[in-house]
């Protein structure tokens, strides 16, 4: 989590990892203790992706512990195979794929639905590995003489069946989740995760298959938790259904929120205090059956006063303690930032040398009705190559409708739309910023938590690298181009000053450039601005102006703004709507001085009234 | 084959289990209506009203006193949660108050066991004996329990859709902004709307005593059971959770006959069902996250 | 001392800065308009008033209550009421029930009977559910709602938007007789005309400012004026 030495969590780690047998004992850990600990920081780890980095609070992570840690017991035991390692692998496979298939179901809804579902599912899994599949699982007694494991060396044989040796087994698993759950997080995976997190509207409407990545995150954080039950197998000598029931889901959300979600280091830190303040209450403390009453109250004061867990309370006290900012990514790119190019000419796709006058976009007979109200009526629109469109119209014309219409993000009940010759009528709004039709929004959508820089990096991961990519391994520094085209965009928008800068600290006409600079990012052919103005002071109107005016070469543009003056300097044509319907088109002179027009706008001052 | 005198009999447990789930459930959908915080102490509440219950019967040896100590306890508890705690939490994601109602679910079952033990307790049925329907015998006190959720869930329809409260706490669930604006004080409806979902399942724990006994965990499977009615039923729906409580607790019977291992399978099936075909729940409306 | 006093308003949706040291006053009995193009913050304003709009400052007093830091239902119970841009009827509530919950606190309320034979239409439709309205019944009943609190000043934003002409007219013609019997009245309206045929005074906003305030007379008789400020 630093800025200046790249893996120093994972030499950290290490350190720490081999100096715990030598120095816990004394602190009154014993090494079973220890072991506990790290199976529960390891099952921790894939939640906390899920949880801490998408922020899908799933209580049903037992189903998937039990699942792979009944499934390399029974390997184990009943099947008589031999090789334990593979065992736990295999379960964690299993786990996974059983991930894969409950997400499915539950990730069709998200938020509180979805924690339901969660609840749900470790419920059922409980109950039928308690009944049912008691056969396989030895239901209430679970399934014995779990083996530890052993390596053929050829030479020698490596045998894990002392506690130091079984310590330093699951410390050295331990830490290989550890490296791979932070190369994920260091990933482009990551950084969608956590744009997903913040705004999952915008990170799909900025082209991202946002379902795939949500079932992503899901199988990664069963795989990690049916690995980890294979380790509480061998560990144990003993596979037990309670790792089923819902009490182990609970308790691994309990430990993650006090030790800090997002941290990766939370669970870990969570399940030290859970573990080691079990056994102080119960034992020094006489407290017996107790000490879940006490553990329980701790962890309510917790949620209420230290948002963050302690993990985070210790983050945002360094922070305040040094006065430095850390950004949430472990690594941040250190080589100070190559300077804009020279000539600010963006990808935009290539421009023909004279404007042929060819329709980039053809809406015909677009028809919006919801319930009985009918927003848009039998819209007729087109619009050409290099244009630059204005939209006006009185309030309930169903400009903002019309828009969305265009960008997929509802379905018109009727009528098609073809961009660049493909009918993209009913399509996704993801799969259409991908074919280059994208828009800014009159109210910000931006990745709140996120710095500038990890803003426009969400939008440019979607141009690089399309709607899905299952790149979970390869460091974001790796992305050709990436840097490149962050710093371009960050040009094009004036924000070349400001790349770690958090959205929450931008004022609010850098929070509009860079809500435009996301749309940017994305390297439309087409790109909609609903209200660029919107709630801007005259100074603010101006710069905005000279900006879309600048960024206009080679690109369409299609603009909704109520402040005529501003719009009819940038734009060549304007299509008025009215009631849902288009009134008229023309020049902006023409318009000015169209009847119709001061009709709509002015409500017919010469007649009578209404 | 099938006994088919066993089967009306399940049949007629699904009713009585239904309506329980029904009532239980409307308590949860109306919080998450109008306050838009899932309430997982649910389970606690209608654990908790089964101990007071259990305490004051101990003490008074009257049912119905037990029944309605039960019911206030749990209330003045569901009050204090709100004005408390989860009023604060309104303006934060809804992750954290996911977290704090899970917590407190915690604190109050912990707390029971700290009390009262980890052994369940019975009471004892105020009505014994069975009664002869015709067509099967059925014990009394059954009966009687289906008597009763039925006139609660009567009372719940009464004062949700005839008084003047229920008018409002209905109109809160659709805007509550708007009822603001109409000079009320949305805050008060609140701690409300939070107390009567608590009593439901207050009331639900102490009438279903004497049938099922007591324990500090008896309200896990209650929460999971709801949880999946409210996904049936629809978020925010009392005539759902009403329909949703039903139809579960008919899958939960009938199943329960032929192998007790697959009910919660079966629920679960028909959750997945509904989610597949009707997202948003059979009498739900779209745009309740 | 103005019923409505309004000095130095700011305005905010989040960080969005919308009004900008807005002062108007409205005197008893009377009734103002606000005028401006869309964006211009006019329904801001109302909805800034009601206490609606989170972030606000400056000084709002009515009758010398100062209400700007109140929340929405003290301000209603200092006798504002809003009528919302979208009208915002309790769907699932019959009109009946919707106009008797907004009569609960009210300190002088209208007889139901007052309402109905203001409205015959809403007495016709008394049981049926918000949603089965039409679009002009749910802007009487969103009207009538706001009545049955008998307040001192009411706001209406857009209330005749997207109705028919027949049924604007209708509604312009119950908000003269309001006004005639002395109901304090803002409006926020586009159509000009039904404005010009209810208000004694306009306010011209534009882009969050006041810029221009005059009698109605003076607005009607220089379309220019207008032009000018809203036209395109």
């Amino acid at each position: 989590m630093n800025i200046k030495h790249p893996f120093i969590a994972e030499i950290l780690t290490v350190i720490v990892l081999v100096a715990a047998p030598f120095v816990l004992p004394h602190l009154g850990f014993s090494l079973t203790t220890v072991d506990r600990i790290l199976i529960w920081g390891l099952f921790g780890l894939g939640f906390d992706l899920l949880f801490g980095y998408i922020g899908l609070l799933s209580f049903g992570q037992s189903a998937f512990f039990g699942t792979g840690g009944m499934f390399a017991a029974y390997l184990l035991t009943e099947a008589d195979f031999p090789y334990v390692l593979t065992s736990i692998v295999i379960g964690a496979g299993v786990s996974g794929l059983v991930g894969y298939l409950v997400g499915l179901i539950a990730l069709r809804r998200t938020g509180i639905y979805f924690a339901m579902i969660t609840v749900a599912i470790a419920e059922v899994f409980f109950f039928v590995e308690f009944n049912p599949l008691s056969a396989f699982t030895g239901g209430e007694n679970g399934l014995p003489g779990v083996p530890t494991p052993s390596f053929n060396l050829g030479s020698t044989k490596l045998n894990f069946d002392t506690d130091l040796s079984m310590y330093a087994f699951l410390a050295f698993w331990y830490f290989v989740g550890l490296v791979v759950a932070l190369r994920i997080v260091r990933s482009p995976v990551g950084a969608i995760f956590r744009a997903l997190r913040d705004n999952p509207l915008r990170a799909s409407a900025l082209g991202h298959n946002i379902h795939g990545y949500k079932l992503t995150a899901f199988v990664v954080a069963a795989v990690y938790a049916g690995f980890a039950g294979g380790l509480l197998a061998v560990m144990q000598g003993f596979m037990p259904p309670d790792a089923f029931m819902f009490d182990t889901s609970g308790q691994l959300v309990m430990q993650t929120a006090i030790g800090g979600a997002g941290t990766l280091f939370g669970p870990l830190v969570g399940a030290i205090v859970w573990l080691y303040l079990s056994d102080f209450l119960q034992n020094a403390l006489h407290l017996g059956a107790t000490w879940k009453l006490v553990l329980g109250l701790v962890f309510v004061l917790l949620v209420c006063f230290l948002r963050r867990g302690i993990v985070g309370a210790i983050i945002d006290l360094y922070q305040l303690a040094t006065g430095r900012r850390m950004t949430p990514e472990p690594i941040e790119t250190t080589e100070p930032i190559a300077p804009p190019a020279a000539t600010t000419k963006v990808q935009a796709p290539p421009r023909p040398a004279e404007r042929t006058p060819t329709p980039i976009l053809e809406a015909t007979g677009l028809t919006k009705r919801y319930g009985g109200l009918l927003a848009n009526s039998d819209i007729d629109f087109v619009v050409n190559h290099g244009e630059m469109r204005g939209i006006i119209g009185p309030n309930g014309a169903g400009k903002s409708t019309f828009f969305k219409m265009l960008t997929c993000e509802t379905a018109p009940t009727s009528g098609r739309i073809i961009f660049e010759g493909k009918d993209i009528t009913g399509m996704s709004v993801a799969d259409v910023c991908q074919l280059g039709l994208t828009k800014s929004y009159q109210i910000n959508q931006l990745f709140d938590r996120l710095t500038v820089r990890q803003n426009l990096r969400a939008a440019a991961l979607s141009k690089i690298r399309g709607k899905f990519k299952l790149d979970l391994f390869r460091s974001l520094d790796s992305v050709p181009g990436l840097d490149d085209h962050v710093d371009q965009t960050l040009a094009l928008v004036n924000l070349t000053e400001r790349p770690n800068t958090p959205v929450s600290e931008l004022a609010y006409g850098e929070k509009r450039r860079l809500e435009i600079g996301l749309a940017l990012a994305t390297e439309p052919s087409l790109l909609l601005l609903d209200e660029p103005l919107a709630g801007m002071s005259p100074g603010e109107r101006v710069e905005t102006v000279a900006l879309l005016k600048s960024i206009a070469g080679g690109r369409t543009m299609i603009i909704i703004d109520h402040d005529m003056d501003s719009l009819f300097e940038l734009v060549e044509k304007v299509t008025v709507l009215q009631e849902g319907r288009v009134l008229v088109e023309g020049t902006p002179e023409e318009i000015k001085i169209n009847p119709k027009v001061q009709e709509a706008y002015l409500g017919g001052v010469h007649g009578e009234a209404a | 084959m099938v006994n088919w005198q066993a089967f009306i009999s399940q049949c007629f447990n699904g009713l009585v289990l239904g309506a329980l789930l029904a009532l239980i459930s409307s308590g949860l959908t109306i919080i998450y209506g109008t306050l838009g915080v899932l309430n997982l102490a649910h389970g606690a509440m209608f654990m908790l009203g089964g101990y007071a219950g259990w305490v004051a019967y101990a003490y008074s040896g009257s049912f119905i006193l037990a029944v309605v100590a039960g019911s206030l306890f749990v209330m003045l508890v569901g009050v204090l949660m709100e004005r408390l705690i989860i009023r604060h939490f309104y303006t934060r994601p809804n992750e954290d108050q996911l977290l704090v109602t899970f917590g407190l679910g915690i604190v109050f079952v912990e707390a029971v066991r700290f009390f009262f033990g980890s052994l369940s307790k019975t009471v004892t049925p105020p009505i014994s004996g069975i009664t002869s329907l015709g067509f099967m015998v059925y014990p009394t006190y059954r009966l009687a329990l289906l008597g009763l959720v039925t006139v609660a869930l009567l009372v719940l329809y009464f004062v949700l859709y005839r008084t003047r409260i229920g008018m409002i706490v209905r109109a809160g669930i659709e805007d509550s902004v708007m009822v603001e604006s109409l000079g009320i004080d949305v805050y008060k409806i609140f701690m409300l709307v939070f107390g009567i979902g608590a009593v439901a399942a207050g009331f639900a724990g102490i009438v279903n005593a004497p049938v099922v006994s007591i324990s500090p965990d008896v309200g896990e499977s209650i929460l999971v059971q709801a949880f999946v009615v409210v996904v049936i039923g629809g978020v925010g729906s009392f005539p759902g959770a009403v329909l949703g409580g039903l139809i579960a607790g008919e899958i939960i019977s009938i199943t329960s006959m032929f192998n007790p291992g697959y009910a919660y399978v079966m629920l679960f099936v028909a959750m997945t069902l509904v989610l597949v075909i009707r997202p948003y729940g059979l009498l739900g409306v779209a745009g309740r996250e | 001392m103005s019923l409505l006093e309004v000095e130095g308003l700011n305005a905010y949706y989040g960080d969005s800065h919308i009004l900008f040291d807005i002062s108007l006053r409205v005197e008893k009995h009377e009734a103002v308009a606000i005028v401006g193009r869309n964006g211009a913050g006019k329904s801001t304003t109302l909805k800034s008033l009601m206490g609606i709009v989170a972030r606000r400052s400056g000084s709002v007093k009515l009758e010398g209550s100062e209400l700007v830091a109140q929340k929405a239902h003290g301000i209603a119970r200092l006798g504002m009421q809003l009528v919302h841009e979208d009208r915002r009827i309790f769907g699932s509530l019959s009109v009946e029930e919707n106009i008797i919950l907004a009569g609960l606190t009210a300190e002088n309320k209208w007889p139901l009977e007052r309402i109905y034979w203001m409205f015959p239409r809403l007495k016709q439709r008394r049981d049926s559910r918000g949603t089965d309205l039409s679009g002009g019944e749910q802007q009487m009943l969103a009207i009538a709602r706001a009545l049955v609190r008998d307040p001192k000043i009411i706001l209406l934003d857009e209330p005749f938007e997207g109705l028919a002409p027949i049924i604007v007219r209708d509604l312009v013609h119950t908000c003269r007789e309001l006004a005639r019997n002395g109901q304090t009245i803002v409006l926020v309206e586009q159509n000009l005309a039904a404005t010009l045929a209810l208000a004694q005074r306009v306010y011209i906003l534009n882009n969050g400012h006041i810029v221009h305030e005059g009698p109605a007379a003076e607005i009607k008789a220089q379309p220019g004026l207008l032009q000018r400020y809203l036209g395109v």
